[in-house]
């Protein structure tokens, strides 16, 4: 079996913990440099503000109080996401992280009865650990765990954990209802040539003979409707959903604790993706690198860092996100650790072509020459015929954050209070703001 | 099924020779040094630090300012010191009995024992340790 964990309004669930004032009222969270809305709470959906509403449209909402709107804290949901894939680890015997708020967990010879358990057993634990809500797919293949783990979060009565299995009649009801654009990896061009060919459900390409789907339209595709039968047999990264986020990880052939071969793969990596992003012509708002160790080698000592960079700005130039790369490879390398492999995730990405009409925005798309160029040598000449070997000085990485929560997990000055009984926090409060006053005065005071 | 238990991401340090050419004695015995995180933390992905602020704690040895080492993966029972989100409100409090019914007590005349009965109050998490700084 295989299972997706994946968080629900994971951003704004974030925020939730450190802040529970927030917990039932319309929150969202905005994106770098508070452009526009990339996360919203479930009351924020029920009052149809749509997703990438610009923040300026919002501001009107936010004075009366009736909608939260924070900055991104890229560093606090980093650190969660960190947090919940170890938990992970902890019960399941493989994990691997899909984007910062999904995870695969792998359940090879656990029988149905005991994934259901261990669901709802990291369901409860992530709930409780980490004040996070999570729900649990669970199924024989990538892609009706995908469909579980939807199922699981749109019907209440799975209570967050739903498992599939491949010829249960709840499957084959599910799969007759849903469109075949929401199968995972069928994109809108694919379902609208399938439409021609009738194929308008799930079920109905489950049902079609793989060997033609090969030759009519793609290897992919006919994988998709094996695993729709569940026969598991694409591999996580073959399904990736373009404008959402790209991943680009691998095993390293032998393993390493040399800081400067990790930063050598990472680089490689980061540019295998930021090639990805401009294939796509999005830009990413924030990079993810994560390493982790050898998990069967009981001997060695295990770790699993991670770090998240976010951008000033949103861009595909492959020097920012190298320079993203090596700041977060300061952060989180140890030694004394032999890491077996070494992953690069750019997230929250936006579509490049929308986001340069905004004029009021600016982008780190500064030289699409350079990178076409880059690109286009490596497509012709194969990969990595022409590399980044330096990066730019100074990257600007001051963010425009106004509304940021405080970095809780991550910095020592920003930790959550607690205060001793009611109203301890705000009397605190109160009294730094008169001895802020107090020394204002005193200095604004003429000398004797 | 156990939790495993976690490595904290700091590298354990050797013993190391000087500048000079003179090996170190204590070289050959590849001394542990003693770690405070391994102490205060049993949990690392479940534990949370946040500062105390008020007065009313003192009587537990809780100060102004004290950091407090919260894991939220034990269960908490009476005796405990948690943190509880009591009416909207963060709170550090010690969860005992008072009349015969749970409370959220504090050390302080001032402040009298908050029931829990019939509030809306939430665990938060346990306070595993306190730790206080005298020097800046």
């Amino acid at each position: 079996m295989i299972g997706l964990v994946d968080a629900n309004n994971f951003y704004v669930s974030c925020e939730r913990v450190f802040n529970p004032a927030l917990e039932g009222k319309p929150v969202g969270v905005m994106s770098n440099n508070d452009g526009c809305v990339i996360a919203r709470s479930a009351e924020m959906k029920a009052m149809d503000i749509p997703m990438g509403a610009p923040s300026f449209q919002l501001e009107g909402l936010r004075r009366q109080g009736k909608i939260h709107l924070l900055s991104s804290n890229y560093e606090l949901y980093g650190d969660m996401s960190a947090r919940l894939a170890q938990l992970l680890r902890d019960a399941c015997p493989d994990v691997a992280p899909y984007s910062i708020d999904e995870m695969f967990i792998y359940l090879d010879g656990f029988s149905d009865a005991q994934c259901q358990t261990l669901g709802e057993v990291v369901r409860r634990r992530i709930r409780r650990y980490l004040g996070l809500p999570v729900c649990v797919g669970l199924a024989p293949t990538h892609t009706l765990a995908k469909l579980a783990n939807h199922v699981a979060k749109k019907q209440s009565h799975y209570q967050g954990v739903c498992l599939l299995t491949a010829n249960s009649p709840t499957t084959a009801a599910l799969l007759k209802q849903l469109p075949v654009s929401d199968v995972w990896g069928v994109g809108r061009r694919i379902a609208e040539r399938l439409a021609v060919s009738g194929i308008r459900t799930a079920w109905q390409l489950r049902e079609c003979d793989p060997k033609q789907l090969r030759k009519r339209f793609s290897v992919v595709l006919a994988r998709t409707a094996l695993e729709l039968r569940g026969t598991s047999c694409l591999e996580m990264n073959a399904l990736e959903q373009p404008r959402q986020r790209i991943m680009t990880s691998r095993s390293f052939g032998k393993a390493t604790g040399v800081k400067a071969e990790l930063h050598a793969a990472l680089r490689r990596h980061a540019q295998r993706s930021a090639e990805k992003l401009r294939q796509q012509k999005s830009l990413t708002r924030a990079v993810l690198l994560f390493l982790t160790t050898n998990r069967h080698r009981k001997d060695q000592p295990q770790l699993a860092p991670s770090a998240m960079i976010p951008l000033a700005s949103p861009s595909d130039d492959t020097r920012i996100i190298l320079e993203a790369v090596r700041e977060g490879l300061e952060q989180m390398y140890r030694p004394g650790f032999q890491f077996m492999k070494a992953g690069v995730m750019l997230l929250d990405l936006v579509d490049a072509q929308q986001y340069q009409l905004s004029l009021l925005r600016p982008s780190t798309k500064a030289h699409p020459h350079l990178m076409n160029t880059v690109d286009t040598i490596n497509q012709r000449m194969g990969q990595d015929t022409i590399r980044f070997g330096m990066t730019e000085a100074e990257a600007p990485w001051q963010l425009r954050c106004a509304h940021r929560s405080n970095r809780y997990t991550t910095c020592w000055d920003e930790l959550m209070e607690a205060g001793t009984h009611p109203g301890a926090i705000a009397a605190a409060r109160v009294k730094r703001e008169q001895q802020q006053l107090a020394r204002a005065q005193r200095l604004a005071q003429p000398r004797a | 099924m156990p939790l495993t238990s976690q490595p904290l991401p700091f590298p354990p340090l050797y013993g190391r020779a000087g500048f000079s050419g003179f090996p170190s004695p204590a070289q050959d015995y590849e001394p542990r040094t003693l770690d405070l995180n391994e102490r205060l933390i049993k949990n690392p992905a479940q534990t949370f630090y946040l500062t105390a602020t008020g007065d009313s704690m003192e009587g537990w040895g809780i100060f102004e300012g004290d950091l407090l080492v919260v894991d939220r993966s034990i269960p908490p029972r009476l005796g405990h010191i948690l943190v509880a989100m009591f009416e909207e409100e963060v709170l550090i409090k010690r969860y005992a009995l008072y009349q015969g019914t749970p409370h959220l007590c504090s050390a302080h005349p001032h402040y009298p024992p908050l029931p829990l009965e019939e509030t809306d109050c939430q665990l938060w998490g346990v306070v595993r340790a306190v730790v206080h700084e005298y020097l800046p």
